[in-house]
């Protein structure tokens, strides 16, 4: 139950979404599927005194552009993006992510703007705070790190914990942002600021309006893993998302992009591995060697009781896999 | 009796019908006008003084009905234990300190739910904070900060001890002595939670002195008198309403403080109050289960016998004994059912530390005592070069054999489990076969067994169950019966019993349960007896029903007693089956002819009926329970030897569990326990920081989900003797079978990739570093052997 009260408004149009934003400034919250919104009123870590529904708004269908991306309305409910023909066909990636959140009423609720932008996590954090660690952390404007004492106050070691982003980081995506002053196009990446604090470098006054997935490159595979303990219904230990390209030769790697999440205030860009992978011909070794630079420059921070060295392991081991098998569906592309 | 027709079978649910289309009324939907929102206030501190508490802010806001603290009550104390050398020790709220965080302060009503938490948060408390501790061995240590005194009986020179178990039969020196191998282990387990889906909650209404209770139990009686008592009210006036109850899992036992103050909230205000935990409060301030730290020592001879075991057990009880003096006492009970000991020396202490009071958890201290007895003795197999089959049937108990405590095991089936167990799973060609010849790729698959036993219906209050059955004028019945039905299906365990006895539909039976003014009194839903105690008391209410319109239709027929038979609600003369009578026709004739009786069987049984009360939890003297079930589990799992991932592929339970009134439920108690038992070793695992608990919540805390159920089998062994004569001498079932499959999947995670793990959870973590710490021991020199000795 959520013990305070608070005034719902349900706009027509995006545009009237931000506009509302733009008046209430700070005061209002967006609302899409409310999946993390909700749990997060309820434990008091935000307290909004007016949630503006997305409700209202129906999400356009995924489709794709002259240029062949893919559009993808932010407002799209993660199960719609599994069930998605052209969401299959252009980007299979994106649909095995957003398939691997939570569970189905999860995913019949949660869209991708909110997935993108939920809130980070940290055990310390996601509860109430009635009785327990009842004094406010940095994160929620206190002045102390519960599970890091040493921390500074411009520093807060929770972790970004979406699946979907590190699939569009690795998918190079863009997204689409909204505001009074018009739209905007940014990559994924710079959707993240990298501080535990504000992990989103989104305005109050500003919404996602859809995600744009470029047309892959000729030779591309990709691959994604999530790290869980039980499977499912679960935030992940570590989630991977790659791609891959073979160059025209069907041997060389032209190129990979590698996304570590769930281990850092954001999802990670592990460039060092990309390198390592860049113009070499990616055989056993090679891939491992990627993998092990990936685990070491991705620097996991421990969270939810697992702890660094053994992140670090299981990183390394599951992107080796990750990237082997994004490059078989490479040898097994489109040239 | 040799053809049954109701029991032994697979009858459908009686409250499924009403579960599926939500037609049940749980506590949460009983709906009383007028009725506020009652909230607890609760410790921020694990150890604190408490200097002063101050109401009155909270008393003046608008809406507030009432506010209590530990002066609004009459200062009686209750405990999961109260015995003259375990009195009732825990108040209702707190008075003069907390000792955990969580500990229930003061309490209030109010006419929402946000007015409730405005005033819980307007109450100012003024702690000062005292010296905690957390881990029960340091607690022990002299000079330790003090939750409470030790028990003044207990001479050892530690701290904090809040009760001991202790006994000693044969001579463990000597037994040491003529033992060729000797070996000493050490393991633990950790903190772990029930995971009920429905949250406790309560309703209570204070209407024309009574107080009327809707609350989420394992148990009517036990909840109306400590309720009464704490009250100080008799227990007359306190009923105990039915409502369905949606898991419990042994956290739903004894007296919680929101009981309490819910009823005290509303003899205040007059007007009904509800109080319902959040799943935060259940994870972070309620009762889990007891880790427990485990020191085994045993002596066996060079083919495995067992000569002699030493066993020291500790518990972390929490900031009460709650039951904690139980489970250190139940460890010994464990320990002592499946094999021949012939030397023994246990000790058991319960340690108070800062944490909250524990409760029972299915299985209450079998799952870690027999992981650990189980994992040990796979080690001292292998040690002796001895296949882990073997060395159980060389000393698991045989049919008629005593157990030091007086109890017979009657016709244990033990043996024939691990036999059983062992062909079926093929065990001894899987055994070991991924450690000698390791398989191309990561995984590595290993095979353990692990067996146990339990005990069913023991006694402690109420110590018996009794049952009515009142016949309707048209031959159907109504069962009045004071069991619970949690979930495990006493309901309809019942209502086949008694459709057999009085050879009516399941449909004729109609019952009515679990209200403490209208059904007689029942041991409840939490000692493993029901479908025993309950089931026996249904039968001879039954046949006591029957017999009086078998004696009926003699007279009217002029057949003796003994022509006469039962079927389909007809008495018939088995001579003549023209001379019938209809029960509507018996039933009229008995109210017609004997001064207007309706026809009404009573019924009542207790386990043991000669033993005068429950064994002695401090020396453990003292029967335990006619009733021993036996099992051997077996599992298969699977580890990834890169990640050290694992999981249980296949389960298989062999049990002895007498007769199986109902099949399907009984399956439905090994899938349960096989589901919760791989949560436990892989997955589930409450964290804490200094008291505080760090994952209150279902994403974190994380029980298996369905994907995660490993296919399951399972057999059972020497049932068929029951068949014939002795269809009602059922044995347990619910809660005994978590704790061979856990020691199971220890020795087959070993079995697989030779980590020996002595602590719960097996996480990947663990698995992992012991296959590199294994790795690296492997690349070192070995040492040179020594000449000489
Ligand atoms: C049981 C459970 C399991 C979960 N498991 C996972 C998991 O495995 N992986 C995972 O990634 N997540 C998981 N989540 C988190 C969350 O449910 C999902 O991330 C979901 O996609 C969030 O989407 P939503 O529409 O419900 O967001 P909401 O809760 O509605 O919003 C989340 C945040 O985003 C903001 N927001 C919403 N839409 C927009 C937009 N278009 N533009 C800008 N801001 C916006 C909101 O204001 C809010 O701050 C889980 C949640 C639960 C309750």
């Amino acid at each position: 139950m959520i013990l305070f009260d608070f005034e719902l408004e349900r706009p027509d149009t995006a545009a009237d979404a931000v506009a509302l934003l733009g008046r209430l400034r700070g005061d209002a919250r967006l609302l899409a599927g409310g999946t993390d919104l909700m749990p997060n009123m309820r434990a008091e870590l935000v307290k909004p005194g007016v949630l503006v529904s997305l409700g209202a708004i129906a999400p356009e269908a995924p489709a794709t552009l002259p240029d062949g991306s893919l559009r993808v309305d932010a407002f799209s409910r993660l199960a719609d993006l599994e069930r998605s023909g052209v969401v299959h066909a252009r980007a299979p990636m994106l649909a095995e992510s957003a398939r691997a959140v939570g569970g189905n009423q999860v995913r019949e609720m949660g869209t991708l703007g909110g997935n993108l932008c939920q809130e980070s996590r940290c055990l310390y954090f996601n509860q109430r705070h009635d009785y327990q660690f009842a004094a406010r952390c940095y994160k929620l404007g206190g002045e102390r790190c519960y599970p890091f004492p040493t921390n500074k106050r411009d520093t807060c070691w929770s972790v970004y914990m979406s699946d979907v982003a590190p699939a569009l980081v690795a998918l190079g995506a863009d997204v689409e942002i909204l505001s009074e002053a018009g739209g905007r196009r940014i990559p994924v990446e710079e959707l993240f600021t990298g501080s535990g604090l504000a992990p989103l470098a989104l305005d109050g006054a500003e919404l996602i309006r859809a995600a744009i997935v470029p047309a892959p490159a000729p030779r591309t595979g990709w691959a994604f893993h999530k790290s869980t303990v039980r499977g499912g219904l679960e935030f992940g230990m570590a989630v991977i998302a790659v791609t891959l390209a073979l160059a025209d030769d069907g041997k060389t790697c032209a190129g990979a992009r590698i996304a570590v999440g769930a281990v850092r205030e954001r999802p990670v860009r592990a460039s060092a591995a990309e390198r390592v992978l860049a113009g070499a011909v990616p055989e056993d070794a090679r891939l491992a060697e990627a993998a092990a630079a990936a685990a070491k420059e991705v620097n996991p921070l421990p969270h939810h009781g697992f702890t660094k060295r053994y992140l670090m392991d299981n990183i390394r081991v599951h992107l080796r896999r990750t990237l082997a098998r994004a490059l078989e569906r490479a040898r097994g592309a489109r040239g | 009796m040799s053809d049954l027709n109701y029991v032994g079978k697979s009858w459908r649910r009686k409250d499924g019908p009403d579960k599926v289309t939500g037609k049940a009324v749980y506590a949460q939907d009983v709906k009383l006008p007028g009725t506020l929102a009652g909230r607890i206030l609760r410790s921020p501190h694990p150890h604190a003084r408490i200097a002063r508490i101050d109401t009155s802010r909270a008393r003046a806001l608008p809406g507030v009905k009432a506010v209590i603290t530990v002066d609004d009550t009459k200062g009686i104390r209750h405990g999961f234990v109260e015995t003259p050398r375990y009195p009732a020790d825990q108040e209702v709220l707190a008075r003069g300190k907390v000792v955990y965080v969580g500990e229930e302060v003061a309490a209030v009503a109010a006419v929402d739910q946000i007015t409730a938490l405005k005033a819980v948060e307007l109450i100012e408390v003024e702690y000062e904070e005292l010296p905690a501790v957390f881990d029960p061995v340091e607690a022990m240590k002299p000079g330790a900060p003090e939750v409470h005194p030790s028990h003044p009986k207990v001479t050892d020179p530690y701290a904090n001890v809040g009760g001991k178990s202790e006994t000693e039969w044969g001579d463990v020196e000597r037994g040491f002595a003529e033992s060729d191998y000797v070996r000493e282990d050490r393991f633990e387990s950790h903190l772990r939670t029930h995971g009920y889906l429905e949250p406790h909650v309560t309703l209570a209404h204070w209407e024309g002195g009574k107080m009327n209770v809707w609350t989420s139990s394992m148990g009517a009686f036990v909840k109306r008198a400590k309720l009464a008592r704490t009250l100080d009210l008799p227990y007359s006036a306190v009923r105990i309403h039915k409502t369905y109850v949606g898991g419990t899992f042994g956290g739903k036992i004894d007296l919680y403080s929101h009981e309490y103050c819910a009823a005290r909230l509303s003899m205040i205000t007059g007007r009904p109050v509800r109080i319902v935990a959040t799943r935060e409060e259940i994870f972070s301030a309620y009762r889990h289960g007891q880790p427990l730290a485990m020191e085994i020592k045993t002596g066996v001879k060079k083919d495995g016998t067992i000569v002699a075991q030493q066993i020291r057990v500790i518990n972390n009880s929490g900031g009460f004994r709650g039951s904690g003096v139980v489970v250190i006492f139940l460890a010994w009970g464990f320990t002592m059912i499946p094999y021949r000991i012939p030397n023994l020396r246990y000790e058991g202490f319960s340690v108070y530390t800062n944490y909250p009071v524990r409760a029972p958890q299915r299985g209450h201290g079998a799952p870690q005592i027999r992981f650990a007895i189980e994992s040990q003795l796979d080690r001292i197999a292998e040690e002796l070069g001895i296949d882990p089959i073997t060395i159980r049937l060389r000393n698991a108990r045989l049919p008629g054999e005593a157990l030091p405590n007086g109890d017979n095991v009657h016709n244990a089936g033990l043996a024939d489990c691990i036999k059983v167990a062992a062909e079926k799973s093929g065990f001894l060609e899987k055994h070991g076969r991924d450690r000698r010849s390791p398989p191309q790729g990561t995984i590595r698959r290993g095979i353990g067994i692990g067996v146990s036993a339990y005990m069913g219906g023991t006694l402690i209050y109420p110590n018996g169950s009794a049952v009515i059955v009142k016949m309707n004028d048209d031959g159907s019945a109504v069962v009045l019966t004071g069991a619970i039905d949690i979930g495990q299906g006493s309901e309809t365990v019942i209502s086949q019993i008694v459709a057999e006895e009085l050879a009516i539909g399941m449909d004729d039976v109609k019952i009515v349960s679990s209200d403490t003014d209208t059904t007689p009194q029942d041991i409840g839903a939490w000692i493993s007896g029901m479908t025993y105690v309950t089931g026996n008391a249904a039968r001879q209410a039954a046949g006591n029903a029957r017999d009086k319109l078998v004696a009926v239709a003699s007279e009217r027929l002029g057949v003796p007693v003994g022509d006469l038979a039962v079927k389909d609600k007809v008495v018939y003369s088995t001579r003549d089956p023209s001379a019938r009578m209809t029960y509507r026709e018996v039933i009229a004739a008995s109210v017609a002819t004997r001064r207007g009786d309706t026809v009404i069987g009573e019924g009542y049984w207790r386990t043991m009926r000669d033993e005068p009360n429950h064994p002695s939890l401090a020396t453990t003297k003292g029967r335990w329970t006619e009733n021993y079930a036996f099992s051997a589990q077996v599992a298969e799992v699977e580890v990834d030897i890169e990640t050290g991932e694992a999981r249980l592929v296949k389960a298989l339970t062999v049990h002895d569990c007498g007769f199986p009134v109902n099949p399907a439920l009984v399956k439905g108690q090994i899938d349960g326990q096989i589901s919760m038992a791989l949560g436990h070793a892989f997955m589930e695992e409450v964290m804490t920081k200094d008291g505080y608990t760090l994952n209150p919540n279902w994403l974190d805390y994380r029980m298996p989900t369905i994907h995660n159920m490993a296919v399951s089998e399972d057999a059972d062994v020497i049932t068929e003797q029951y068949r014939v004569g002795q269809p009602y001498r059922t044995k347990e079932v619910g809660e005994g079978l978590v704790s061979g499959i856990l020691a199971a999947m220890a020795n087959a995670v070993y079995d697989a990739t030779g980590v020996r793990l002595n602590s719960t959870p097996f996480t990947a973590e663990r698995i992992l570093y012991g296959l590199k710490a294994l790795e690296f021991k492997a690349k070192q020199p070995k040492p040179k052997e020594k000449v000489g000795a």
